[in-house]
C-alpha cells in the first residue's frame, strides 16, 4: 500500500480540483460571438499580432443567399476583435456572424434586430386645399401627418376615386404618379395634379380633359397602412370628398384684397380676406409686414378655407403706417401668381406682365 | 572654379525646381479634382447622378439642397468590354448596409463614362433621416460603398444662406432634384419645389466657386403657340445636332423640346421648341441618344408609356408642333419598345448598350430590383 487511505482521498480530491480548473479555463477560452453596443465581438480568442485582412477570421453578414458581407471595419481592442458596422444594427434585421478560428472549426450565431415598431402613432391631420370644392385646375395638394413618415409610398397609398367609386390608375391617374415632394422632416407631401392635362391645348388635356372635371365629385382616400417613419401604419386611414369647380383664371391681384387694420393699443389681428382660396403653405411665407424700422415679429394664422390670412404681432399695434410686403410668386390654388396666370394666353394683351419680386400693400393703424 | 560651377549647379538646380514647381502648380491649377478636398461629404441624400471629367461624380442632394463633387478616382478603362448584370440589388445593398430590403431605395443609376463602372444612388432608410448611399457596381458585380466620410469632394448650396435668426422655425420648403448633366463645364441641375410652382434650371459652374449657387435659367412651354407655362424641366440630356449643342428635355407636363446650349445663359428666359407630345398621362423618366446602323435615336423611359425609341434623325430641321393633336402622339415619329418592361431608371454605357435599373410594380418590387445591361434596340 503505497499511499494511506486518508492520503490516497486527499490526492484524487487535488486531482479533481485541477481537472476542474483546467476544465473551467479551457471553458472560458473557447472562442464566442457577442453582439455588444452595436458591435461584434469575439471573446475568448487572443487575435494573432499582426493580420492583414481580418476578414479571413470573422466575417458577418446582414442578409441570406448571394449577398456581400456587411459593411464596416475591424480593430483589435484590448485583446479582442471587434468588428464596427458601418451603420447601426437595424429592425427587423437578422444578422450571421462566422468565426473560422485558425486551425478550428467555424462557429456561427445568429443575432436579431430590434423588432419593428406597430404600435400606430401618425395620422393625416390636414390636407390643403380645405375646402370642398377644388378648381378643374387645381395644382397642387398638400397633406399633413402628425408624425414623420415614409416616403415611396404615395403612389399606392393615395387613390382618388370618380363618382361612381372606380378609382383613377394607370394613365388615368390624375396625379403625378411617383413625385414625392416631402418638407425636410417628412410630415408634409406636396403631390401635383397632372400639369400636362390642366395646361390648355396640350394632347393630355385635350384627350382627357383636366385632372378635375367641373360639376363632378370625387374621393380622395389615404391608406392607413401608410407606414410611419418607424415602419408602423397609420392611426387612422383619410377620406376626403371634394367636388370640381370652375377654373381659375385670373391672377391674384392684392388691390382685390379687403384689409382690415387693427387698432392700435392691442394685440389684434390684421386680416386680410382674398376672392378667392389660395396656396396654404405659399401664405405662410411670402406675406409680411413691415413699419419703418424694418419687419413686424408675430403669427401667421390662414382661416376660412385659406381665404384668410391674420397676423397676430408679438407686440401691441402702435398708431403709425404700415406695409404688406408681398412675393409676387404667391400662388393661388391654380398655380396663378401675382401678374402671371399659370397658362398665360398669349393672345390676350389685357395679361398684366409683373416682373417684381414683390408688391407692397399700405395701411394705418390708428 | 569648381566652386563657380557649383554656384552655376546649383544655381540651375534650383532654377529646374522652381519651374518644376511652377509647372506641377499649374497642373494642379487646371486639373478638374484640384479644388476637391479630403472630408466627409455634405451630403443629406443622394439623388441624380452625373459623370464630369477625370471620374468626378456629381451627386444631386434634394434633402440639403446642393451638389456635391466627388473624385471617385475610378479613370482606368476595362481591359476588356463587360456587361454589369445583378439580380436583386437593392437585397444586396440592404445586406452590404445591414437594413431590411424594403428600407433601400434606389434613387439613381449612372455609368462612369471610362471605366464603366456602375454607380447607384440610394437611401438606406424611407425616411427623413435615411442615410446616403452610393454603391458601385464593377465588372464582376461586385459592390462597394463609396466612403463618403472620407473621400476627396466638393459641394455647392442651391438655396440662400440660412436664414440669421437661428430660432426661426425649420423652412419646409425643398427642391427636389429631378434631373441633372455636366455640360460645357457647367453641372445644369433641373428641379421641382415642393411649395410654388415657378421653377428654374440651374447652371452652376465647374469647379465650384464659394458661395455660388449657380445662374438661374427660366423655362417655359409654349403650347401650339397660345398658351404659355413656366414648365419645370423634368429630365434632360446633352445632345449635338447638326453640329450644334443642344439639350433634349421633357417637361413635367410630358412634352420634348430642344434647347441650344448657347441659349442656356445665366438670368435667360428660354421657350424650347417642342418636337414631340409623349401623350397623355405619362411622364419621361431618363433619356439616352445613340446611333444604330446610320440612324439617330433617343431611348426614353416613361411612367406609363414603357421605354419608347424615338428616331432623331433630321431633329434639326423636324418642325416644331403648331397644331393640337388628337392622338397618343405627335411630332417626331417613335416606337414602343414592348420587351423592355417595368424600367425605373435608364443609364448609357456605350454606343450598344444600355443600363436598365428593373422592378416589379408596387408590393412585389421589394427583392425584384435587378440591373440589367442591354443592347440597344
Amino acid at each position: 500500500m503505497l499511499f494511506r487511505k486518508g492520503a490516497l482521498r486527499k490526492f484524487l480530491l487535488v486531482w479533481i480540483a485541477v481537472i476542474a480548473m483546467v476544465a473551467m479555463t479551457a471553458i472560458a477560452q473557447s472562442p464566442s460571438i457577442q453582439l455588444d453596443s452595436g458591435a461584434f465581438k469575439i471573446t475568448g480568442w487572443n487575435p494573432p499580432a499582426s493580420v492583414r485582412d481580418w476578414s479571413t477570421y470573422f466575417i458577418v453578414y446582414a442578409g441570406s443567399g448571394d449577398v456581400p458581407p456587411l459593411a464596416g471595419t475591424y480593430a483589435v481592442e484590448t485583446g479582442v476583435l471587434v468588428f464596427h458596422p458601418r451603420f447601426p444594427i437595424a429592425a427587423a434585421v437578422q444578422y450571421r456572424a462566422v468565426f473560422h478560428p485558425p486551425g478550428g472549426n467555424a462557429i456561427t450565431k445568429l443575432f436579431d434586430g430590434p423588432k419593428r415598431e406597430t404600435a400606430p402613432m401618425a395620422r393625416v391631420t390636414q390636407v390643403y386645399p380645405s375646402a370642398d370644392v377644388w378648381p378643374s385646375n387645381q395644382l397642387r395638394l398638400y397633406i399633413y401627418f402628425s408624425s414623420p413618415m415614409s416616403r415611396g409610398e404615395a403612389a399606392r397609398r393615395i387613390h382618388i376615386l370618380d363618382d361612381k367609386g372606380k378609382a383613377l390608375e394607370g394613365t388615368e391617374a390624375v396625379l403625378l404618379r411617383g413625385e414625392e415632394l416631402w418638407d425636410p422632416g417628412f410630415q408634409r407631401l406636396t403631390m401635383t395634379f397632372d400639369p400636362g392635362r390642366i395646361k390648355r391645348d396640350l394632347t393630355s388635356n385635350k384627350t382627357m380633359g383636366p385632372p378635375i372635371a367641373e360639376g363632378k365629385r370625387y374621393t380622395l382616400i389615404i391608406d392607413r397602412d401608410w407606414p410611419d417613419a418607424r415602419g408602423a401604419p397609420m392611426i387612422e386611414g383619410f377620406r376626403k370628398e371634394y367636388r370640381g369647380g370652375p377654373a381659375q383664371r385670373t391672377a391674384p391681384d392684392p388691390k382685390q384684397w379687403r384689409v382690415t387694420p387693427p387698432k392700435a393699443g392691442a394685440a389684434g389681428a390684421l386680416i386680410i380676406d382674398f376672392p378667392v382660396p389660395m396656396n396654404y403653405p405659399l401664405l405662410q411665407r411670402m406675406i409680411r409686414v413691415t413699419d419703418t424700422k424694418g419687419n413686424i415679429a408675430g403669427t401667421i394664422d390662414i382661416q376660412r378655407q385659406e381665404t384668410q390670412w391674420r397676423f397676430t404681432p408679438r407686440e401691441t399695434w402702435k398708431a403709425g403706417e404700415y406695409q404688406l410686403i408681398i412675393d409676387t410668386g404667391i400662388e393661388d390654388l391654380a398655380g396663378n401668381h401675382i401678374g402671371q396666370l399659370f397658362d398665360i394666353d398669349t393672345f390676350d394683351h389685357i395679361t398684366e406682365r409683373i416682373t417684381a419680386a414683390t408688391v407692397s400693400l399700405r395701411f394705418s393703424v390708428r | 572654379m569648381r566652386r563657380t560651377m557649383t554656384s552655376i549647379g546649383i544655381g540651375i538646380a534650383m532654377c529646374l525646381t522652381i519651374v518644376l514647381a511652377l509647372t506641377a502648380t499649374a497642373a494642379l491649377q487646371t486639373s478638374p479634382t484640384a479644388q476637391l478636398t479630403e472630408s466627409k461629404v455634405q451630403l443629406a441624400s443622394a439623388g441624380p447622378m452625373t459623370f464630369g471629367p477625370a471620374g468626378i461624380l456629381f451627386v444631386g442632394d434634394s434633402l440639403g439642397a446642393s451638389v456635391a463633387a466627388i473624385d471617385t478616382g475610378d479613370t482606368k478603362a476595362p481591359a476588356s468590354a463587360v456587361k454589369i448584370n445583378v439580380d436583386g440589388i437593392d437585397t444586396k445593398i440592404a445586406a452590404l448596409v445591414g437594413i431590411a430590403p424594403d428600407q433601400i431605395i434606389i434613387n439613381d443609376v449612372t455609368v462612369n463614362p471610362v471605366s464603366k463602372n456602375v454607380y447607384v444612388s440610394a437611401s438606406r432608410g424611407r425616411s427623413a433621416d435615411a442615410a446616403p448611399l452610393i454603391v458601385k457596381v464593377d465588372g464582376t458585380g461586385a459592390l462597394t460603398l463609396l466612403p463618403l466620410d472620407k473621400i476627396r469632394n466638393a459641394s455647392v448650396s442651391l438655396v440662400d444662406a440660412p436664414a440669421a435668426n437661428p430660432s426661426a422655425q425649420r423652412n419646409p420648403r425643398t427642391q427636389t432634384i429631378t434631373g441633372m448633366a455636366y455640360v460645357n463645364g457647367n453641372v445644369m441641375v433641373a428641379g421641382l419645389s415642393n411649395e410654388e410652382w415657378k421653377s428654374a434650371l440651374r447652371s452652376i459652374p465647374y469647379p465650384f466657386k464659394t458661395a455660388s449657387q449657380g445662374a438661374t435659367i427660366q423655362i417655359w412651354h409654349s403650347s401650339h403657340g397660345q398658351y404659355e407655362t413656366e414648365s419645370p424641366v423634368r429630365t434632360f440630356v446633352p445632345y449635338t445636332i447638326a453640329g450644334q449643342q443642344y439639350i433634349l428635355a421633357a417637361y413635367t407636363c410630358t412634352p420634348l423640346v430642344k434647347i441650344p446650349v448657347s441659349q442656356l445663359t445665366p438670368g435667360a428666359k428660354i421657350k424650347g421648341q417642342e418636337i414631340a407630345d409623349l401623350g397623355a398621362g405619362n411622364q419621361p423618366l431618363d433619356m439616352v441618344p445613340y446611333s444604330k446602323d446610320g440612324h439617330n435615336y433617343i431611348l426614353i423611359s416613361n411612367t406609363a408609356f414603357g421605354v419608347l425609341k424615338l428616331k432623331a434623325d433630321n431633329l434639326e430641321t423636324y418642325p416644331a408642333i403648331v397644331e393640337p393633336t388628337r392622338t397618343d402622339v405627335a411630332g417626331v415619329p417613335f416606337d414602343k419598345i414592348a420587351a423592355l418592361t417595368n424600367v425605373k431608371h435608364m443609364a448609357a454605357v456605350d454606343g450598344a448598350n444600355v443600363l436598365l435599373v428593373t422592378a416589379k410594380p408596387g408590393a412585389a418590387a421589394v427583392g425584384s430590383v435587378s440591373l440589367s445591361t442591354v443592347a440597344l434596340p
